[in-house]
């Protein structure tokens, strides 16, 4: 399986154009993340095929950055989804990866995960693996509907059930943040759970302005099912609307934070 | 930036269900001291006339708000 994926990285490998690819690996059944080194290893290779197709996700773009910081100026490949793809542009963006150092190598994820991730790009630009399925719609709408005390209430006893795991958090891609808010005692109370309401999650949430890519790991990760989905793609949602700002699409293109604007006459 | 974050805010304030009025940001400089009180007045004024957060729609349905 994954022939053409496995013979592009054995030429990479092998003509020493990459210092490793950052893939999965199939371990007796298992699938987790894994630096191939030699062409030899890579029979083991996996695209995340686990339970469902392409069930098995890991944050692979978090997990490069740090190997960049690490090895200045090598170069390394990368299996990258639709999301992969978009948090490498949107870390590019925010200077926190060199493009030059990244070879991607792509896969195009299948329908049944296309619709378990509600993606609205489940492909990256080019692919050597899966075929290109029609995006998902990917608005909270049926948050929407609700009138707003109801929504107070809901959000309430949802942001009520967060164990302050930081899942969310160590999980995303785009939290590269040496020092983190969510740590510091004078914006939330040390000690406390569920953290302060709802500080905690819009602390969060505001500071991924520009930058969440909407690939979903932070919800799959929250051992409190909190629908952090939606209300991060509520976030892209405000973005797009107010500075027609998508993250993650064009990694030559700064966040509409990084431009000095004039402050509006109300906003 | 700060404008920027403060507008994505409010919108994000309305999502969850609190008044977006409830956030307000305005630049004021140490040499207007009047235009200070003047601003935070009209914003106690607004947050007054808002009232407490309704934290529990079940209790404010149950008390009758
Ligand atoms: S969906 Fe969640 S994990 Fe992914 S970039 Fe957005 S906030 Fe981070
Ligand atoms: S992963 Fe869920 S429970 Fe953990 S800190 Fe984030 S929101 Fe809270």
């Amino acid at each position: 399986m994954y022939d053409a994926i496995k013979e592009r990285v054995k030429e990479l490998l092998d003509s020493g154009e990459i210092k490793g690819f950052l893939a999965l690996k199939n371990d007796n059944g298992n699938i987790k993340p894994h630096l191939y080194v030699s062409p030899v290893e890579t029979n083991q290779l996996s695209i995340g095929d686990g339970e469902t197709p392409g069930g098995a996700r890991y944050p692979l773009a978090k997990i490069l950055t740090i190997l960049l910081q690490n090895h200045s100026g090598e170069r390394f490949g990368i299996l990258v989804r639709g999301c992969d793809q978009r948090a490498l542009k949107a870390l590019a963006a925010w200077n926190q990866i060199s493009p030059e150092q990244v070879v991607p190598i792509g896969v195009a994820c299948p329908e049944e995960r296309a619709q378990a991730c509600a993606c609205a790009l489940p492909y990256p630009d080019e692919w050597l693996e899966g075929e290109q399925v029609e995006p998902k719609d990917p608005r909270p709408v049926e948050w929407e509907e609700k009138i707003p005390l109801e929504r107070l209430e809901v959000w309430r006893g949802e942001f009520e059930k967060c164990i302050k795991c930081y899942g969310c958090r160590n999980i995303c891609p785009m939290c590269f943040c040496k020092e983190c808010s969510l740590e510091s005692e004078d914006v939330i109370a040390k000690g406390e759970i569920p953290p302060d309401l709802p500080m905690f999650h819009l602390v969060r949430a505001v500071h991924m302005i520009g930058r969440c890519v909407d690939c979903g790991l932070c919800e799959e990760a929250c051992p409190a099912s909190i629908p952090l989905r939606a209300l991060y793609k509520k976030v892209n949602n405000i973005v797009e609307t107010r500075f027609q700002f998508r993250s993650g699409i064009d990694q030559t293109e700064q966040s509409p934070l990084h431009k000095i604007v004039e402050p509006p006459a109300a906003i | 930036m700060t404008s920027q974050r403060v507008a994505v805010l409010k919108d994000l304030l309305e999502f969850i269900g609190i008044e977006g009025e409830r956030l307000n940001l305005v630049w004021v400089s140490s040499a207007e001291g009047p235009r200070f009180a003047k601003e935070m007045t009209e914003f106690t004024e607004k947050i007054r006339a808002l009232g407490p957060l309704n934290w529990n729609y079940q209790r404010a349905v149950a008390v009758g708000i």
